[in-house]
C-alpha cells in the first residue's frame, strides 16, 4: 500500500509541477511581450508628436504661474485632440490588460509560492 | 504535526501547499483501494484505478466545497471510474466484422436489415464511427457542428433499436 500511495504522491508532483511551471512561463512571457508592445507603441506615438510638434503646447510650463493657470486646460485638450486615436486606444488596451495580468499574478502570488516551496521540498527529499 | 482535519487540509491544498494532499492519499488510500478490490475482477487494475480516483479528486479540489466530508465526493469519483472502466472493458463489434448466422452462413453486418432503415448520411456516419473517428472529427469531414452529429448518431440509433423491437 505504501509503494501505492508513494507512486500516487509522486504523480501528483509532476503533474502539478508541470501545470504550475507552465503557468509562470506562460505569464512571465505575456508579461513581457505586453510591455515591450506597449513600450513600441509608446514610442511611435512620441515619435509623431515629435514630429507634429505637439510638445511646443507645453512650453508654456517654463513661464510664470498666472499664464500656466490660465493656458494649462486649453493647451492640454489640444494636446489630446493630436494625439494618434488608434494608437492611444491600443495602449490603453495593452496596459489594462498588463495591469489585470499584474494584479491576477499578486492575487495568486502566495499559492504559487507555496506550491514551489511544496515542490522543492519534495524534489530535494526524494533525490 | 497536530492532527488537522480534512477542512483545514483541503483549505491548505488550495492554498497551494500540495505536501498536504499526501495526508489525504495516506487517510483514504487503503479504504478506496478495498472498495476498487472487491468491484474488479482482474486485481492487477486496481493501482490504476485508485490513482485514477486520486487524481480525478485532486484535480477538482479547487471546485470542492471544504465544508463537505470528503469520503462521499471521493466515492462518487470511484463510481464514475468504475463505471467508465466496465464500458472499456465492454466488449465491440466493429462494422466490417464478419458475422456469423446459425446455419454457419456469414452476414455483412454493413449491409444488414438494421443498417437499412438508415439513410446515406447515417450509414457513413456510423461507418466513421466504426472505424474510431471521434464526433469532432466526423463534424469536421461532414461539415456540420458536433452536435448535429450527436443528434444523427442518436436518431439512428433509436431508428435501429426500433428496427430490431420490431423484427422480434
Amino acid at each position: 500500500m505504501k509503494k501505492l500511495e508513494d507512486k500516487i504522491i509522486k504523480k501528483i508532483y509532476r503533474m502539478e509541477a508541470e501545470k504550475t511551471i507552465g503557468q509562470i512561463i506562460s505569464e512571465v512571457f505575456l508579461t513581457i511581450l505586453l510591455i515591450l508592445s506597449s513600450l513600441f507603441i509608446f514610442s511611435v506615438i512620441v515619435e509623431i508628436l515629435n514630429e507634429q510638434a505637439s510638445f511646443d503646447l507645453f512650453d508654456f510650463l517654463r513661464d510664470d504661474f498666472e499664464i500656466i493657470r490660465e493656458n494649462f486646460f486649453n493647451n492640454s485638450l489640444l494636446f489630446v485632440q493630436e494625439l494618434p486615436l488608434p494608437l492611444t486606444y491600443i495602449l490603453i488596451g495593452l496596459l489594462l490588460i498588463l495591469v489585470w495580468l499584474l494584479y491576477v499574478f499578486a492575487k495568486n502570488f502566495n499559492n504559487i509560492k507555496n506550491k514551489l516551496i511544496s515542490l522543492y521540498k519534495f524534489w530535494s527529499a526524494s533525490g | 504535526m497536530a492532527e488537522l482535519s480534512d477542512k483545514n487540509i483541503i483549505e491548505k491544498i488550495k492554498n497551494g501547499e500540495i505536501d498536504q494532499y499526501s495526508y489525504i492519499v495516506k487517510k483514504y488510500t487503503t479504504l478506496i483501494y478495498r472498495y476498487i478490490e472487491r468491484k474488479l475482477f482482474k486485481k492487477d487494475e486496481v493501482d490504476d484505478l485508485v490513482q485514477n480516483v486520486f487524481i480525478s479528486f485532486y484535480k477538482a479540489i479547487e471546485k470542492f466545497d471544504e465544508k463537505r466530508p470528503i469520503k462521499p465526493y471521493l466515492f462518487q469519483i470511484v463510481q464514475n471510474e468504475l463505471k467508465m472502466y466496465y464500458r472499456s472493458k465492454k466488449p465491440t463489434t466493429s462494422l466490417y466484422d464478419d458475422i456469423y448466422l446459425e446455419d454457419g452462413r456469414q452476414q455483412d453486418i454493413t449491409d444488414d436489415d438494421y443498417l437499412g432503415h438508415l439513410n446515406q448520411v447515417e450509414k457513413n456516419i456510423f461507418q466513421h464511427i466504426s472505424e474510431g473517428y471521434t464526433y469532432e472529427e466526423i463534424g469536421k469531414l461532414f461539415k456540420k457542428p458536433v452536435n448535429t452529429i450527436k443528434s444523427m448518431v442518436r436518431r439512428g440509433r433509436i431508428k435501429i433499436k426500433l428496427a430490431c423491437a420490431s423484427k422480434k
